[in-house]
C-alpha cells in the first residue's frame, strides 16, 4: 500500500494538450475518484498513472518512487476495466493466474491465491467457466479478482459500473466500498457519474477540459465548489444558478433576483470585502434544490432560514420528494419539497432558502466569490 | 533500460514488412520507371534515352490494338458484371429457398484459376468440338459461332469468359449491400403505397452506390491486370487480336527484347490503375476517419 | 448473409415467384455449364468428342484421360503429366501462404495495438502495394531473384507470393484488430505480458475466423496465380496453372481435349475443394480484399 503523488503533469497527444498540468495526491489507503463529463482527461489521467500513456512532462509517485517511464507491470499496480477486458480464450481460472503465469509464480501458490479471490468474491463456482459463459456482474467480480490477486499499491478502476444495469450497479458500488474497508488498499477510482464519487470517494478530483477544477473531500466538493462547473457537475438535481444583482441596502448587501412577471425577491448576502467589489453589478448565487423547500420542510438547525413567495409553474412528483420548479434570474429554478407538501400550480408559493448553504459566483469568472 | 527496448520492438517487427515493401513495390516501380527512359533491349542497360519508348508505343499498331481491346473488354465487362451481379442478388434476396446452394454456384467460378476458365471457354466455344458442333449435333444445321476464331469477335469471347469468372463475386458484393438496407426504410415505403419494382428502383438501387463503387474499382482493377485469361483462351491471337496491356508487356519485355518499351508500358497500366485506386482508397480512409 | 428475416423480400405474386426461380434456375445452368463440360468430357474418349455432342454424358466412361493428365502426357519437353507441377504448387504455397499469413498478422497487430507516429503512412503505402498491376514488378524482380541466386527456384516463387501478399494479409489482420478491444492488451501489459506474450496469448487465440479467411484468400491467389509463375519458374519450379496452360496451348501434336480437361479439374480442384468445405470464409475474404478503410 502506498500514496500516489501527481505533480504538474501534462500530456498531449501531438498538438493537442489532453491534461495540462494536474497536481493530485492521495494519501495511503485512500479512494480517490476522478470525475468529470466525457473528453475532460480524466481516463487518460488514470492510463499515465498505469504507465499505458507516456507522460508529456511532470511527476508520477507511487509511494516514494518515481515510476515515469516504467513498464505498467512494473508499478506494482492492478486495474479494471470498463468493459472488463477479460481474456476470452482463457477460464476464469486464467484469466485470474494469467499475470501469476507471466511472473512464473508456482502453480501452488497460484492456486492458493485464486482460491483466497475466490473466496472474498464469491466466484468460487464460476473458476472454470470462459468469459462469454458469465453474466455482466460475474464478469466485474471476476475483474476484481483478477485485480486483487495482484495485492497492488494502487488499484485502479476505470468506470468499472457504466455497463452494469441500474440495481446491479448499486449493489456492486456498496461491494466495491466493503472491498476496500476491507483491504485498505488506494485506489484510484475514474467515472463520469457524480453519485458514485460522491459515495466512493475519500477524496474526489474534478476534471474540466484537462485542468483540475477542484480536490477536496466529497463533503467540500458538494458544498464548497470552487466554482460554477463543479456546483453545477456534482449533485443531482443539480445546484441553481441564478442571476441577480448585488445591491447595498442600509449598509447590508442583498442579492436582488427577477420573478414570475414583473415580481422579484431579494434575499442577504453574507458581508466580506470580496463580496464588495461586486456591488452594483452582477452576481450568481448558488443554492441546492434541497436548501429551498416548502417552510415545514425546512432544515431547523440551520440559523438562517430566508422565506419568500415564489411562483411555482410545474411540480414533478419523485416519490420520496416533489420538485418544484419556479422561475428566478430568468431560468427554472428547482426547489425539494417534502413529498406531501401542498403545492398550488400556477400560483405564489412561500419557499424557504436554507442561506448557510448559499454560494455566490463571480459570472464573469465563473470562480467563487467568498 | 529493458522497457525503452520494449518501445521499439513493434517497430522492429514491422520493419521486415515494410521494407520489402518499400523495396519490391516501389522501388521497383521507380526502377521500372527509369527503364521506361532507357533503351534497355534484353538485358537492362542505363543509356537515358528520355520519353522516346513513350513516343514508340503509342506509335506502335500492336499498342492502339491492347488499348482498344482494354476499352470494348473494360466497358462490356464492367457493366454486364455490375448488371448481372445487381440482378442476380435482388432474384437471391426475394427469400429464396435454396439461396445457400445458388449462391455457393454462383460464386465458384471465383475460387478457380483464369487459365482453368480459359481452358474451358476455350474448347466450349472452339467451333470444331464445341458449342458449334454441338447444336449441329442437335440438328441445327445453320448454327454458326465462330468468334473465337474470327479477329473482329475475339475479344468479346474473353469478355463472356470473364464475366462468367467474375459476375457471381459482383452478386456476392450487392447482396451483402441488400442485406445492409434497413428493414424499416423498406417498411416505410411500402406504408406509403410504394410497389416491389418501384421500391427496388428509387429506394434500395440508389442506396447501392457505394457497392458500385466498389464493384467498379474491382472490376476496373481485374480488367486491366488481366492477363491469365487471355493467354490462356486465345494466346493474344488470332494473330494480336485480343492483345491487351498485360499480354503486351509480357511480349515486349520477354519475348521481344524490347524492354524500354515493355517497361514504358507496364507504367502506364500503373497510372491506369492509380488514377482509380488512390481516390478510391483516400475516399474510403476518410469515410472510415470519419465513422470513427 | 443468411439472415432471411433480414430480407428486404417484397411481396409478389405466383407468377412472379415462379418466374424468379425460372431465372436463378437458368443461372444455376449457366454457371455449372463449363464445369460440366469439362467433367463429362474428361470422361470421354477422343472420339467421342470429335464426333459428338459436348453437351451430352460419357457414352463409355474412361479414366484414360485423368490417368494421362495426372501422370503420363507430355508438357514441355517430358512426359511426366501433371502430377510434378502439382507437388511444384503444393511446395510453394504451404510456406508462401504460412509466412504471409503469419507476417500479416504481427503486422495488424502492430498497426492497431501499437501504432506510432508514421504507422499510419505505412499502412496506407503497404495497402497501395496490394493493387500494383505485377507486371511493373516482373523486370526488376526478375533481377533481384537473379541477385539471390533463386532464379527459377520454387524458392524465388514463394519469397515472391509472399512479399505481394503482405499487403492483402495486413490489411485483413488490421481490420480484424482493429475491432479487438485494446483494454484487453492494456489488461495483459498490466499482468506483465510482453509484446510477444500479448500477441500470442492474448490475441492468436482470438483471431482463428481471419486466421482462416486469410489463407483461402492466400491460398486461392497464390494457387491460381499464373503471372510469377510463367515470369520466375523453370522446369523443375513451374507452378502447376502455367503447366497447365502449356499442356493446353503446345502447338504439336494431337489436341488431347479430354486430357485439357481432366488437367484442368486437376489444376481447379485443390481451390474448389477449399471453397466447398468453407465457402463462407472464402466470401468474407472476398468482401475484406474489395471494402477497403
Amino acid at each position: 500500500m502506498a500514496s500516489l503523488t501527481i505533480d504538474k503533469l501534462i500530456k498531449s497527444f501531438g498538438a493537442v494538450e489532453v491534461l495540462k498540468g494536474i497536481d493530485l495526491e492521495i494519501e495511503d489507503g485512500g479512494f480517490l475518484v476522478l470525475v468529470g463529463p466525457s473528453g475532460c482527461g480524466k481516463s487518460t489521467l488514470l492510463n499515465c498513472i498505469a504507465g499505458l500513456e507516456k507522460t508529456t512532462s511532470g511527476e508520477i509517485r507511487i509511494g516514494e518512487r518515481n515510476v515515469e517511464g516504467l513498464h505498467p507491470s512494473k508499478r506494482d499496480i492492478a486495474m479494471v476495466f470498463q468493459s472488463y477486458a477479460l481474456y476470452p480464450n482463457m477460464t476464469v481460472r486464467g484469466n485470474i493466474s494469467f499475470g501469476m503465469e507471466i511472473r512464473g509464480v508456482d502453480k501452488a501458490e497460484q492456486e492458493k491465491a485464486i482460491q483466497e479471490v475466490a473466496d472474498i468474491l464469491q466466484i468460487g463456482e464460476l473458476l472454470d467457466r470462459k468469459p462469454s459463459q458469465l453474466s455482466g456482474g460475474q464478469r466485474q467480480r471476476v475483474a476484481m479478482g483478477r485485480a486483487l490477486v495482484r495485492h497492488p499499491q494502487v488499484f485502479l478502476f476505470d468506470e468499472p459500473l457504466s455497463n452494469l444495469d441500474a440495481k446491479l450497479r448499486v449493489d456492486m458500488r456498496t461491494e466495491i466500498k466493503r472491498l476496500h474497508k476491507r483491504m485498505g488498499t488506494t485506489i484510484v477510482y475514474v467515472t463520469h457519474d457524480q453519485i458514485e464519487a460522491l459515495t466512493l470517494a475519500t477524496k474526489i478530483a474534478v476534471l474540466e477540459a484537462g485542468y483540475l477544477q477542484q480536490f477536496g473531500t466529497p463533503d467540500e466538493i458538494y458544498n464548497d465548489p470552487n466554482n460554477m462547473f463543479v456546483a453545477d457537475f456534482m449533485g443531482s438535481p443539480s445546484m441553481n444558478l441564478i442571476d441577480g444583482t448585488l445591491v447595498e441596502r442600509d449598509g447590508a448587501l442583498e442579492v436582488q433576483i427577477a420573478g414570475h412577471g414583473g415580481s422579484s425577491i431579494s434575499l442577504p448576502v453574507p458581508d466580506g470585502a470580496e463580496m464588495r467589489k461586486h456591488v452594483g453589478g452582477p452576481i450568481v448565487f448558488g443554492i441546492r434544490p434541497e436548501a429551498m423547500t416548502d417552510p415545514d420542510g425546512a432544515d431547523r438547525t440551520s440559523p438562517h432560514i430566508e422565506t419568500r413567495d415564489c411562483y411555482i409553474e410545474v411540480s414533478q412528483p419523485a416519490g420520496s420528494d416533489t420538485f418544484a420548479l419556479t422561475p428566478l434570474g430568468g431560468k427554472e429554478c428547482i426547489a425539494r419539497f417534502r413529498a406531501d407538501a401542498r403545492i398550488e400550480l400556477g400560483a405564489f408559493s412561500p419557499i424557504s432558502f436554507n442561506m448557510t448553504k448559499a454560494v455566490f459566483f463571480d459570472p464573469q469568472t465563473t470562480g467563487r466569490i467568498r | 533500460m529493458r522497457d525503452r527496448l520494449q518501445e521499439w520492438v513493434p517497430r522492429i517487427v514491422l520493419a521486415p514488412s515494410f521494407v520489402a515493401v518499400l523495396i519490391v513495390v516501389y522501388g521497383f516501380i521507380l526502377y521500372t520507371g527509369w527503364l521506361s527512359m532507357t533503351n534497355s533491349r534484353m538485358l537492362p542497360n542505363n543509356e537515358f534515352i528520355g520519353l522516346a519508348n513513350y513516343t514508340k508505343l503509342f506509335g506502335l499498331k500492336h499498342w492502339s490494338i491492347a488499348l482498344t481491346n482494354l476499352a470494348i473488354f473494360g466497358t462490356l465487362y464492367i457493366l454486364i458484371s455490375s448488371v448481372l451481379g445487381l440482378f442476380l442478388a435482388i432474384l437471391l434476396d426475394q427469400q429464396i429457398r435454396t439461396e445457400g446452394f445458388i449462391r455457393t454456384v454462383y460464386l465458384y467460378p471465383m475460387a478457380i484459376s483464369f487459365i482453368v476458365t480459359g481452358v474451358a471457354w476455350k474448347w466450349f466455344l472452339d467451333p470444331g468440338i464445341g458449342l458449334e458442333n454441338t447444336m449441329h449435333q442437335w440438328g441445327w444445321e445453320s448454327f454458326e459461332f465462330k468468334w473465337i476464331k474470327d479477329r473482329d469477335f475475339a475479344i468479346y469471347t474473353i469478355v463472356i469468359a470473364a464475366i462468367w469468372q467474375s459476375s457471381g463475386y459482383v452478386m456476392a458484393m450487392f447482396l451483402a449491400g441488400l442485406r445492409g438496407v434497413d428493414n424499416e426504410i423498406i417498411k416505410a415505403a411500402q406504408v406509403d403505397g410504394a410497389s416491389g419494382f418501384l421500391i427496388y428502383r428509387r429506394i434500395i438501387i440508389p442506396m447501392m452506390r457505394p457497392v458500385f463503387l466498389s464493384a467498379f474499382v474491382v472490376l476496373t482493377h481485374l480488367a486491366i491486370k488481366s492477363y491469365d485469361l487471355v493467354v490462356a483462351m486465345t494466346g493474344g491471337g488470332p494473330g494480336r487480336a485480343t492483345e491487351m496491356p498485360a499480354t503486351f508487356m509480357y511480349s515486349y519485355t520477354f519475348t521481344r527484347n524490347q524492354m524500354g518499351v515493355g517497361a514504358s508500358s507496364a507504367i502506364i497500366m500503373l497510372i491506369m490503375i492509380f488514377s482509380i485506386i488512390i481516390p478510391y482508397l483516400y475516399s474510403e480512409i476518410r469515410v472510415g476517419a470519419d465513422k470513427r | 448473409m443468411s439472415h432471411s428475416s433480414q430480407d428486404n423480400a417484397i411481396e409478389s405474386g405466383r407468377l412472379v415467384r415462379a418466374l424468379i426461380y425460372t431465372l436463378l434456375i437458368f443461372f444455376v445452368i449457366y454457371y455449372l455449364l463449363p464445369l460440366w463440360v469439362m467433367v463429362a468430357n474428361s470422361l470421354k474418349t477422343l472420339d467421342e468428342i470429335r464426333g459428338g455432342d459436348m453437351l451430352a454424358p460419357p457414352k463409355d466412361i474412361t479414366f484414360e484421360p485423368w490417368r494421362q493428365a495426372w501422370s503420363k502426357t507430355q508438357i514441355g519437353v517430358e512426359a511426366t503429366g501433371l502430377k510434378p507441377y502439382f507437388l511444384n504448387s503444393i511446395i510453394m504455397v504451404v510456406p508462401a501462404v504460412f509466412l504471409s499469413t503469419f507476417l500479416g498478422a504481427l503486422n495488424g497487430y502492430v498497426l492497431t495495438k501499437w501504432a506510432f507516429r508514421g504507422s499510419n503512412l505505412i499502412f496506407g503505402l503497404m495497402l497501395l502495394a496490394c493493387f500494383i498491376p505485377f507486371q511493373i514488378v516482373l523486370i526488376p524482380m526478375a533481377r533481384i531473384l537473379g541477385m539471390l541466386n533463386l532464379a527459377g527456384t520454387i524458392g524465388g516463387l514463394i519469397l515472391v507470393h509472399t512479399v505481394y501478399g503482405l499487403g492483402f494479409t495486413t490489411l485483413f489482420f488490421r481490420n480484424y484488430y482493429a475491432a479487438f478491444p485494446t483494454e484487453l492488451v492494456r489488461a495483459a501489459q498490466i499482468d506483465g505480458a510482453s509484446f510477444f506474450q500479448v500477441f500470442w496469448r492474448i490475441l492468436i487465440p482470438s483471431s482463428g475466423p481471419i486466421i482462416v479467411v486469410t489463407i483461402i484468400w492466400q491460398f486461392t491467389n497464390v494457387w491460381n496465380d499464373f503471372l510469377f509463375g510463367a515470369s520466375f519458374s523453370s522446369y523443375d519450379s513451374t507452378p502447376i496453372t502455367v503447366a497447365l496452360n502449356n499442356l493446353v496451348n503446345s502447338s504439336t501434336g494431337v489436341k488431347e481435349y479430354n486430357v485439357h480437361f481432366a488437367g484442368a479439374i486437376l489444376a481447379a480442384l485443390p481451390t474448389l475443394i477449399v471453397y466447398i468445405v468453407s465457402g463462407r470464409y472464402f466470401v468474407r475474404g472476398l468482401m475484406a480484399g474489395a471494402v477497403k478503410g
